[in-house]
């Protein structure tokens, strides 16, 4: 390709005037401001609009979860951990509680895991919609993004009926969940919502997934191939479209999973479309799972362990040892690894967030050779949650 | 169904410096010497121990020691293994393994901010990562011996008691 002093020269045999520059690249700032990078910051190496090499900067979120984890009582780290990852923050309060509950050996009540799972599935979907508007708004479809954050509401208010809060729901605890359900009407309401939105499925699929532009836009952009992909650790719906078929809900089962029929959608072209088209095929599954969970409904029975040490939190003990459980989530295989050395703080506190895999050094390797207009895309598309990085 | 008594005993016949056992079903434990850690994760890697999930480290003051724990997982025979090694707190130096698992090397730098493990061999770990530069001259770190109270009292500046001496309050 002709570079940039090239083209520079070129245009003032011809005329032009032009500030003077100097090198053939230059250095970019990308975020932490922009709208794609989500709070961590690329600095893009250009040769005219061509990246020649990225560098992922993450830390401006950093909270220190971990250590901070250490200094407080058991059960309020959930308070803490379910900050890590916004969009769909069940997910670290379940993994830790799972950990937890594998160290004291406590067998949860089959109604709290009926309401754990449908849980995790309501997060999915609504962490999914959450993406569906980033990816449409970056694509420049306005109407779908709009579409999607309207849809994504039905779930908040069902969550707020749920657990009194609509984003950070501190619901689950090591023992089961936090109340039951509130009423048959919320499960009415639920089967009304995950009917609504897979007849809007289609709407979606009209505008923007099936969008001849959406298409030209993202095919054959940021290709990564199965053994890069399994060396780099990506998990999740980024793995899947390399053709890897890894789900944690089928590979390490967990919850109802074991019970529940749904098919892990696995592309092979490992580009921005197959990562985007897994992760419209998951909203898909997800629907149909929390309409087998309502077909099957809530077992009978109590909603925590019962167990004395549960009376009183403050000085709630876990035996020494160590444990690790871990979920699928939409951005990848979310883990905590928890160590306790028998008093009633943790002792340590690992989580494993998906993002940091690809977050990092897959972005800086997919980047090279992009144009920087397809940057937000190629972003977007690996759906990184920067505080998964910097937790 | 894999049978994990058979997968732990061909892994130790093949590396018989490690001491491995089943926890339960479908999480098997292996404990290595610290200086054998690349010959092992490779072994792994080639019986099919596809993605490494993490490189946590733990600090034990009192056995003056830092635990490392690798986190492989195996999608062919569903099983997630730890890797412990232990090595000394004061002489905390262990070879990377970011030529066998590449994404180790996040891992690694990730180690090596919080508890100032040293890994031989990582290109990366002086580049910054997360932590402020004022953060690292403060020695923050996850070791279990951070005065972190003290710590963010004198970041922030936070007045500890009066001073009548010197007719000020002191941090």
């Amino acid at each position: 390709m002709v570079s940039q002093s090239e083209l520079v020269k070129e245009a003032r045999e011809n005329g032009m005037e032009l500030l003077p520059i100097d090198k053939d690249t230059y250095e970019l700032f990308f975020g932490p401001q922009h709208m794609a990078t989500e709070n961590y910051s690329i600095i893009l190496k250009m040769d005219g609009n061509r990246v020649v090499k990225a560098i992922a900067n993450p830390g401006f979120l950093h909270r220190g979860f971990e250590k901070l984890a250490e200094y407080r009582p058991w059960y309020t780290n959930i308070a803490l951990l379910l900050r890590v990852c916004v969009p769909e923050p069940d997910v670290p309060e379940v993994i830790y509680s799972m950990a937890v509950e594998e160290i004291l050996g406590w067998e949860v009540p089959d109604r709290a895991q009926w309401i754990r799972t449908t849980v995790l599935e309501m997060a999915r979907v609504s962490a999914y919609l959450f993406w569906t508007m980033g990816m449409a708004f970056k694509l420049g479809v306005y109407t779908a993004g709009q579409w999607a954050a309207a849809y994504r509401e039905r779930f908040m208010a069902l969550f707020e009926q749920l657990t009194g809060a609509r984003v950070y729901h501190i619901y689950t605890i090591p023992g089961g969940v936090r109340r039951d359900i509130p009423s048959d009407a919320w499960l009415r309401r639920l089967r009304d919502t995950v009917e609504y939105i897979k007849s809007k499925l289609p709407d979606f699929d009209e505008i923007l997934f099936e969008n001849y532009i959406t298409h030209r836009r993202l095919e054959g952009i940021g290709v990564m191939d199965r053994k890069f992909a399994l060396d780099e650790g990506v998990t999740g719906p980024n793995l899947r479209a390399t053709g890897v078929p890894y789900d944690v809900r089928r590979v390490d089962p967990y919850l109802l999973y074991p019970e529940l029929d749904f098919e892990v959608p696995v592309l092979r072209d490992g580009d921005a479309l197959a990562r985007v088209m897994v992760r419209r095929f998951e909203i898909e599954q997800d629907l149909y799972i929390l309409e087998q969970l309502l077909d099957m409904g809530p077992p009978s029975g109590p909603y925590k362990v019962e167990d004395p040490r549960l009376k009183n939190l403050p000085r709630f003990k876990v035996p020494a040892g160590d444990a690790f459980a871990h979920v699928e989530s939409t951005k990848g295989d979310f883990g905590a690894y928890v160590v306790s050395d028998g008093k009633n703080k943790p002792y340590r506190l690992q989580l494993r967030g998906p993002s940091i895999s690809h977050g990092i050094r897959v972005i800086e390797q997919l980047l090279v050779g992009a144009r920087i207009a397809d940057v937000p895309v190629i972003l977007v598309s690996l759906d990184n949650c920067p505080p998964d990085i910097d937790r | 169904m894999t049978d994990y008594e058979a997968l732990v005993s061909t892994i130790t016949e093949k590396a018989p410096y490690a001491e491995g056992k089943v926890r339960r079903e479908r999480r098997i434990e292996f404990t290595i010497p610290a200086d054998r850690i690349r010959d092992f994760l490779k072994l792994l890697k080639d019986n099919d121990f596809e993605l490494l999930l993490q490189i946590t480290a733990v600090d034990w003051p009192d056995r003056g020691e830092i635990e490392l724990i690798y986190q492989v997982f195996s999608i062919t025979h569903r099983t997630h293994t730890f890797v412990r090694t232990a090595i000394p707190r004061d002489n905390s130096v262990v070879p990377t393994v970011m030529d066998i698992y590449p994404v180790a090397e996040t891992y690694e730098r990730d180690a090596h901010e919080f508890f100032q493990v040293v890994f031989e061999g990582n290109p990366k770990l002086k580049m910054p990562w997360i932590l402020e530069e004022e953060d690292k001259e403060a020695g923050l770190s996850y070791r279990k011996d951070f005065d972190m109270l003290g710590y963010v009292k004198r970041k922030y500046k936070i007045l500890d008691r009066f001073d009548e001496d010197k007719d000020t309050y002191v941090i």
